[in-house]
């Protein structure tokens, strides 16, 4: 069990001349027990600072804390830390039985204990049945539970999972997202989990840090994140179907504001409050963003209390995707999606209203991308 | 008519991979073959393809038989799931490749390879090479090589299942308005469910041995012919529910887990597994059909059974809630803003005239 | 490790690097100021560590004999003729090792071939003159050694082509036989580029074995045809070798094969390291 604290991080790559800055100014405190998942696109510095917190690299500046103790000059191996690997990594001729046990093995753990150790984890990762057989028998979901619970087996105190998912099949990634949950919830380690994929780092996680450019962008949890995205690379990176952006600029502000996209027709309404907070600002040029979830098929006969706005647009596209259609539409020039329900059998071309509510808008500074409101 | 007839095939290792399997795609048809990995579906396109030989069986396109032609001699051109685009060529050269098999002189060869470039937003890139360019532009690249080779038959391998979520996104709209692919036949092949059903004009699930059943995106997903259909179309997986029947005629009645889970059989389906006489069956609940109640609220024609929570997680636009029913555990999709603690007692309303019955052995559906 | 010992350790390992060049340089050294001295110089009993006259005229004195020049033209055309042979039939019986193991014989036969390699090559010394003798390209000729260099290279060549085959990877070239282009063709286009490297070096490895060889030569030929290595040791006066002529004309022989690293060593390192890391 321990407290991580990563505060003020850097890292910097040298090489025959120039410096690559991969991780900057980095402040992130992962709880005792706290399942925290590192997100964001490849290149972004998220594997930089998961190899400074396991101590595979050196930290150019700042510090790591386990615990309140100052780690960067530990080993990985003082530190107590386990890592599970995109590729499983597991001994080809030993059975599953020997590949859990190799890790106390080496540390001299007495066989009975060994074997105790062994059947209880087994028991938690549901491979019991298969400890007989090598890897090669072995489905990919199976192989990487063993890789899981080789890294688990030496009880570290923190657990870090780095792209486990990667090679996995679509279907079979949620019920292993699952069973990582419930890892979770029935050790209570701290768990770091770094991913590309927000869809398993929003469905595993306590909170989320979201990384760009060797930059924290975000950490909260995946309410606070959903609805309250701090800039418009947050609010385009979480979400799926990915969420719709509109270049506007302010056109009215009172009691019914007004953002128009640039020298169209189409108009966006937000509530009287961010009205106030983006005249406030002093700016012209914004960006709306808009969830594809939020944007509703407007239905002659359905109510709807709430404030909110209404768009007309053109289907370019419908999806039908089994439990849900995704339609792209087109509106003055502009593509967008909105989600509907599966049966919606709206062709190309047909014409079609849709409803949002203010307090789904969310609006970025043109130049910024921050929140403004 | 350049359509694509498979009668017949067969190809196996110390297995049989794919077991006289037919299959005809018209011209200009989409046509997706969606299936866990590891299942056949490259093997079926290199067999296409001309890569692999076939055991026996027949394949033509159009009056041609092409059965026993070598890849370079057949009307065809093929994606690569790992783009195999060749490293020391640029990119104008790489999907230049076709064209220059066939000795064309430059100028109409540059013309082409542009047009094609222009269209798949890659104009730019012309000068770069493989080894330069993002995982989506080697994607388009090795599109591009295949859309200039101006084939009979288009062959697909997973093109975007290597790239990142949004790409893939962008991507997957991008095939539904490349309207050259709607030329020819073309045969396209993934294991995510989602591109497959949003694609396909029509989509063949794959399984062992061959295609297990072949339909529109709508067929496949709302009357899945097995249990392997079912549940290889939906996330989250569909729910298998061992059950068995109780009750007569009317009055038929699905019971499992402790005995406490139970709903009773829509009239409809009643009369198909009366006819039957079925008593052990697999009973499946697609996730979206089983709702959560709010409190105070109701279901008219829903089955309404008392649960309570056992995990809750969210899932990319939903939340996902698996739930303890009478010793049943049930997946259910609700909307992300509802949040829920661990044992919970909660409502789930079945929509029971969505409920599928499948064999208990075999997995076929028993009301088809 | 501490911060001193750190040093230590570092300090430790320079002295030893530089001893290990030392004695690494020291032949090339010691041949190239013998070359520039006079015979007597280099037959004192305390060595000179530097020429005390500098006789330039050594170097001349050898390649006024024209014969000395062309012993180094036969080296070359032997060395070239046997790597062009050993490189066009170890990479056709590569490519089939790595393409068509089955058929091919698979990796018993290529290890076999392997194995040829290992043995010390005097053990055919003897066999071989015979066996050359009765054939008619006889013993003292261009042919003889570039087919008996053969036995040496053809296994290392068919070796490494093998290995550099495997890891060019099969799709790219399924990939052209479906841009239209028949096997042939697709190898020349997709095949051939990748390996290149490697087989350049190869053929540098060839190169230099079949450049340096002596004991064979010595044996096969002398009349019709001279390499350099046998005619370095016929610079005598009488039965006192004359070390400055032969380590002048050692150092000259070393020219074409450092002349040819220098070119060709971007491709060497590619292709050593091609069959060790994926791209």
């Amino acid at each position: 069990m321990a407290r991580i604290r990563l505060s003020q991080v850097n890292k910097i790559y040298r090489s025959r001349g120039h410096a690559v800055h991969a991780v900057k100014d980095l402040d992130l405190t992962v709880e005792d027990g706290e399942f925290v998942a590192i997100l964001g696109p490849s290149g972004c510095g998220k594997t930089s600072t998961l190899r400074m917190i396991v101590g595979l690299e050196e930290i150019s500046s700042g510090d790591v804390f386990f615990d309140d103790q100052r780690v960067n000059d530990m080993d990985p191996q003082a530190r107590n830390v386990a890592m599970a690997f995109e590729t499983y990594a597991l001994y080809p001729n030993f059975t599953i039985e020997e590949n859990l046990s190799f890790p106390l093995e080496v540390r001299g753990v007495p066989a009975a204990e060994r074997r105790k150790k062994v059947h209880n984890l087994a028991a938690l990762l549901r491979i019991e049945d298969i400890l007989g057989q090598k890897p090669a028998a072995l489905s990919g979901g199976q192989q990487q539970r063993v890789s899981l619970g080789r890294a688990l087996i030496r009880d570290p105190a923190v657990f870090i999972l780095d792209e486990v998912m990667s090679h996995i099949d679509a279907h079979l990634k949620f019920q292993m997202l699952f069973e990582l949950k419930r890892i979770h919830q029935e050790l209570g380690k701290t768990m770091i989990y770094v991913t590309h994929d927000q869809v398993e780092a929003l469905a595993l996680a306590d909170r989320v840090a979201v990384m760009s450019n060797a930059t924290l962008q975000q950490v909260g949890t995946r309410n606070q994140l959903y609805h309250e995205p701090v800039n418009v690379f947050v609010a385009d990176f979480i979400g799926e179907p990915p969420t719709n952006f509109f270049p506007v600029e302010l056109d009215s502000a009172g009691d019914q504001p007004l953002l128009r996209a640039k020298n169209t027709a189409l108009t966006f309404s937000v509530a009287a409050e961010q009205g106030r907070r983006l005249a406030a600002s002093g700016r012209r040029d914004f960006v709306v963003g808009l969830r594809p979830q939020n944007l509703h098929l407007d239905m002659p006969g359905g109510a709807d209390a709430s404030v909110g706005g209404v768009l007309t647009a053109e289907v370019a596209i419908n999806e039908y995707v089994g439990e849900r259609t995704i339609l792209t539409l087109v509106a003055d020039g502009h593509r967008f999606r909105a989600q509907a329900h599966a049966e919606t059998a709206l062709g190309r071309g047909e014409q079609v209203r849709l409803r949002y509510a203010s307090a789904d808008v969310m609006v970025f500074d043109a130049q910024t991308e921050a929140l403004v409101a | 008519m350049a359509r694509l007839q498979i009668e017949g095939l067969c190809k196996g290792w110390d297995f049989p991979v794919i077991d006289r399997l037919d299959l005809t795609v018209e011209e200009g048809e989409f046509f997706i073959v969606v299936g866990p990995s590891g299942i056949g579906k490259t093997t079926l396109l290199r067999l296409i393809a001309g890569l692999e030989t076939a055991d026996a069986g027949r394949i033509a396109i159009g009056d041609q038989d092409i059965t026993t032609l070598p890849p370079y001699k057949r009307p065809v051109a093929m994606t690569f799931e790992s783009y195999a685009l060749y490293p020391h060529l640029s990119v104008f050269e790489n999907i230049a490749s076709p064209l220059r098999a066939r000795r064309l002189d430059k100028a109409a060869i540059r013309q082409v390879v542009t047009e094609v470039a222009k269209l798949l937003r890659i104009e730019t890139l012309l000068d770069r090479r493989p080894g330069e360019i993002s995982g989506g532009q080697k994607q388009r690249t090795a599109l591009g090589r295949t859309l200039v080779a101006e084939p009979q038959v288009f062959l697909l391998d997973e093109p975007i299942s290597h790239l990142d979520a949004k790409i893939r996104h962008e991507l997957r709209l991008q095939f539904h308005s490349l309207e050259e692919l709607r030329r020819v036949a073309t045969l396209y092949v993934t294991h995510d469910y989602a591109e497959a059903l949003s694609l396909g004009d029509r989509i063949g699930v794959m399984g062992h041995g061959g295609l297990v059943q072949i339909g529109t995106a709508r067929d496949v997903f709302m009357r899945p012919r097995s249990l392997f259909v079912a549940q290889h179309l939906g996330q989250p997986a569909i729910n298998a529910v061992t059950a068995h029947l109780t009750g007569e005629g009317a009055a038929l009645h699905v019971r499992a887990g402790n005995s406490s889970f139970g709903f009773p059989v829509v009239a409809a389906h009643a009369a198909a597994l009366g006819r039957g006489g079925y008593r052990q069956v697999t009973v499946g609940i697609r996730p979206q059909h089983v709702k959560v109640l709010r409190n105070g609220e109701d279901a008219p024609g829903h089955h309404v059974i008392d649960g309570h929570v056992e995990i809750y997680e969210a899932l990319g636009a939903n939340g996902v809630l698996v739930a303890d029913a009478g010793g049943v555990n049930l997946t259910a999709l609700t909307s992300l803003e509802r949040d829920f603690a661990h044992r919970q007692p909660v409502r789930l309303a079945l929509q029971t005239d969505a409920v599928f019955y499948f064999h208990a052995d075999s997995g076929d559906n028993l009301l088809l | 490790m501490s911060e001193q010992s750190a040093r230590l350790v570092r300090t430790l390992l320079l002295i030893f690097l530089g001893l290990w060049l030392i004695l690494t340089l020291f032949p090339l050294y010691w041949q190239f100021i013998t070359a520039f001295k006079s015979a007597a110089e280099t037959n004192r009993t305390i060595p000179t560590f530097w020429p005390e006259v500098w006789h330039f005229e050594n170097l001349a004195a050898i390649f006024a004999e024209p014969s000395n020049f062309g012993a180094l033209v036969d080296s070359f055309i032997i060395a070239t003729g046997n790597t062009v042979a050993s490189l066009v039939l170890g990479s056709l019986a590569g490519y089939a090792f790595a393409r068509f193991p089955r058929q091919a014989g698979g990796e018993n036969l290529a290890f076999w071939i392997l194995s040829n390699r290992m043995f010390p090559p005097v053990a055919v010394l003897v066999p071989m003159f015979f066996l050359f003798d009765a054939m008619p390209w006889g013993t003292d000729s261009y042919l003889s050694l570039i087919i008996l260099y053969l036995v040496f290279n053809m296994p290392l060549a068919t070796w490494l082509m093998m290995v550099f085959f495997r890891d060019a990877p099969r799709e790219l070239e399924e990939a052209a036989y479906l841009d239209g282009y028949t096997p042939l063709r697709a190898f020349v286009k997709v095949t051939l580029p990748l390996v290149l490297p490697g087989m350049i070096s190869v053929a540098m490895l060839c190169w230099i074995f079949a450049w340096n060889e002596y004991l064979f030569a010595n044996l096969f030929v002398g009349t019709q045809v001279r390499t350099f290595t046998i005619v370095i040791p016929t610079f005598t006066h009488g039965s006192q070798s004359l070390w400055n002529l032969q380590m002048a004309f050692s150092m000259v022989a070393m020219l074409p094969p450092v002349a040819l690293f220098i070119l060709l060593r971007r491709y060497m390192v590619r292709g050593l390291s091609l069959g060790v890391v994926k791209g």
